[in-house]
């Protein structure tokens, strides 16, 4: 093989996995939740089954996000187990009566107006076709943010080429007008932005 | 093995090569544009609880139903809003970008004493010795509303209240002068008339009350050969109007007031009407001849007319001679004309008069940024947005859009009596102070603007007259306490009277009067704020929503 045509390789092979490895690596930055937190054991002891139990929506049909401490201090006022997690949760954040800083996978930018309301009630869609099978995940994941852009890479899906992704992988403005044109439901520029 | 320059140049070419196969690039794209996004100096909304609340808009008198989205408690977004009895649904370009008028590069945020920053103590000691010094003289943009309560008391006491007369009420001053029957007790009972004459008034362009025509002739109007409602455009050029309108008659720039004295003349002198009225002095030829149409093309404007009752003349300018083709048509005091809606309103001294001695004017923050009083006195002019270069002493920062609890009384040009309550929905950012805050603080005797609005509501709410209109129609009468109806209309109602009863107006006309020059009155002069936001100055200019009489035809 001719030599230059050898070093030509060498570089292309080279930044391929870079660019495909190392670059999301460098990129992303992880961070451990406060808490640990496991959907699955919760729905299988507590009996929850259905995500609207912990993450509701309210009255008026806005979506209340992650459960306030008060409703965990529902069960958890004291300790009922062994586990670490259990006893960080009702020392550092149910007894002083904190919020647990939660890092918050699905956060969208500040001028994107979304309502659940519409989306579950009206359209049918169930959690996960947006958000991934996190009610069966055994551990939360690490929280991966973005060091330019500042959010989760659960936005833009953890298949970096965002091409064969799971149902849930990726909440991009793209990932919403796909679902839409799909269903045939105009929102128009102001249906998400505020 | 030794790696010479033509190696290191293959491996960055194959590098390079390679880089757009792998995400770098995109996904460096990507988030750059989202982290230029979030630069700290860009304004964020607020994160926090999302609300809708019902309102009304307050940038001019027309008061349309505000549909108002706020994160956090500031405002992000302003839709028309549906359920509204008089607009619909409707709005104007500027009310849909309103929320961002509270952020705009010009907002005043303080004080200022001819251009040096000042605060509101120096102010207010100003004013208060000029008070002590002289007449004072208040000018209201909006009269009817409860702050002008405020403002009227104060000025009655030490001066004089005056208010700035609007374009419709210059179109209706005619009437007045003829019949004593003040311009804002008037109405155009459109949804009744079956032709409407326009002289030159840009009725599909934004004229009036938002969305009424243009609903109206969409419904009734368009698309359509012989149309229930005939809208007849007379104008020297095809503006949108009179692209849409039924028959479009160019006649020469300046003339619309003479084939009104033409076409009144062919009424009278056919017997097509049977009022009694001064017969034009212009002959019928003499018309044609200014106005640049044949004999015949006015005899049969005139057979035109008449032949769908009721026919009304809208005018774009205070021309007499259209007014008094209204007389001649018998459309002021019936349906389908000119309609006297209430008889609650007063008339105001007017705010061009001139100003005899006045040691201090006060500007109102409704007063058009265009409007200057003649006058050597110290001017006190209260404004949310600053409009350029002034004459103002002082410039005193008001409260923005929807910052302040304000009413909104019967819009001009509409044909029924309406009450809205626009609360403040957003706390203002800055140190501000409405004109009529500003009068009570020196004179602690005057009432407040909350006060007369709870005033008005119990007086409502006794009359039991008319019905409250949100998603459904409730009749006052139906309603068990003041306080019931004032909390509906907190929230979002509107207070509709009974329709106009077509009560005979008497317009003593005993001379046909003169065709003065056609002064056009710029439309857009009556409700346009200060200075206007990117975006909404974008869709103004650029979606011709409003035309000007600038505008190249």
């Amino acid at each position: 093989m001719k030599r230059w045509l050898l070093m030509f390789s060498f570089g292309f092979v080279a930044t391929l996995l870079a660019g495909w490895t190392a670059f999301p690596r460098v990129l992303y930055v992880k961070k451990p939740q406060p808490l640990e937190f496991r959907h699955k054991a919760h729905a299988e002891k507590s009996g929850v089954a259905e995500c609207s139990e912990c993450h509701a929506l309210r009255d008026d049909g806005t979506f209340a996000g992650l459960p306030a401490t008060e409703k965990c201090a529902g069960c958890h006022a004291d300790k009922i187990g062994e586990s670490q997690a259990e006893a960080r949760l009702v020392d550092f954040y149910i007894k002083p009566g904190h919020e647990t800083p939660w890092l918050v996978y699905a956060q969208q930018p500040a001028n994107v107006w979304f309502s659940h309301a519409i989306h579950v009630k009206r359209a049918g869609l169930k959690c996960d076709e947006c958000h991934g099978k996190y009610g069966e995940s055994d551990q939360v994941k690490l929280y991966e943010v973005n060091r330019i852009s500042g959010y989760s890479r659960d936005i833009w899906g953890h298949s970096m080429s965002r091409l064969r992704r799971a149902p849930g992988d990726g909440m991009k403005m793209s990932d919403c007008e796909n679902c839409h044109h799909a269903r045939h439901v105009e929102a128009g520029c102001l249906g998400c932005h505020k | 093995m030794k790696v010479s320059r033509r190696d290191l140049l293959a491996w960055s070419a194959g590098a390079a090569a390679a880089l757009v196969a792998t995400p770098v690039p995109w996904k460096l794209l990507d988030d750059t544009s989202i982290w230029s996004q979030n630069w700290k100096w860009i304004p964020q909304p607020s994160r926090g609880p999302m609300e809708v609340k019902h309102s009304a808009c307050t940038l001019c008198p027309s008061g349309c139903g505000l549909r108002v989205r706020t994160a956090g408690g500031y405002l992000v977004g302003v839709a028309g809003l549906a359920s509204h009895p008089v607009t619909g649904g409707a709005l104007c370009p500027l009310a849909f970008a309103a929320h961002q008028l509270n952020w705009h590069p010009e907002r005043l945020r303080t004080v200022r004493h001819r251009g040096v920053e000042s605060s509101w103590d120096d102010a207010r000691a100003a004013f208060v010795k000029a008070c002590g010094e002289g007449p004072v003289i208040v000018i209201d943009g909006y009269p009817g509303r409860a702050a002008s309560v405020v403002m009227e008391a104060f000025g009655n006491k030490r001066g004089e209240y005056r208010a700035f007369q609007g374009t419709e009420w210059k179109v209706l001053a005619p009437y007045t002068r003829w019949s004593g029957v003040p311009a804002s007790d008037l109405g155009y009972d459109l949804e009744n008339a079956r032709t409407i004459v326009s002289f030159g008034a840009p009725l599909l362009d934004g004229w009036g009350i938002p969305g009424r025509f243009t609903r109206l002739w969409a419904k009734r109007s368009a698309g359509q050969n012989e149309p229930e409602l005939r809208l007849i455009q007379i104008e020297d050029s095809l503006s949108r109007t009179a692209t849409r309108a039924w028959r479009w008659i160019a006649v020469r720039p300046g003339t619309e007031s003479a084939l009104a004295s033409g076409i009144a003349r062919v009424l009278l002198e056919e017997k097509l009407v049977s009022t009694q009225a001064p017969l034009p002095d212009a002959t019928v030829s003499e018309v044609a001849l200014r106005t640049g149409l044949d004999i015949s093309t006015i005899r049969e404007l005139a057979r035109m007319i008449v032949a769908q009752q009721p026919a009304m003349a809208i005018s774009n300018n205070n021309a007499p001679s259209i007014a008094a083709l209204n007389v001649v048509l018998g459309a002021v005091g019936e349906r389908g004309g000119i309609v006297r809606r209430s008889r609650a309103a007063k008339s105001y001294q007017d705010a061009e008069a001139p100003i005899s001695s006045a040691r201090a004017v006060v500007l109102d923050a409704s007063v058009p940024w265009s409007f200057i009083p003649k006058t050597d006195a110290e001017v006190f002019r209260f404004a949310a947005w600053n409009g350029g270069p002034t004459k103002a002493d002082w410039l005193l920062p008001a409260p923005g859009f929807l910052e302040e609890l304000s009413d909104v009384p019967t819009a001009p040009t509409a044909s029924v009596e309406t009450y809205a309550v626009a609360p403040a929905i957003t706390q203002a950012p800055h140190t501000t102070r409405s004109c009529a805050a500003f009068l009570a603080s020196a004179d602690p005797s005057l009432t407040s603007a909350e006060k007369v609005i709870h005033k008005r509501c119990a007086d409502l709410y006794r009359a039991r007259v008319g019905a409250l209109h949100s998603h459904q129609q409730v009749p006052v009468a139906r309603l068990e306490t003041d306080s019931q109806l004032e909390e509906q209309l907190w929230n979002g109602s509107v207070w509709v009277g009974e329709p106009a009863s077509g009560e005979s107006i008497l317009c003593a006309l005993k001379k046909w009067p003169a065709d003065d020059a056609d002064s056009p009155v710029d439309s857009h002069q009556s409700w346009s704020v200060p200075v206007m936001p990117a975006l909404a100055t974008k869709l103004y200019q650029e979606s011709g929503l409003r035309e000007s009489q600038g505008r190249i035809a």
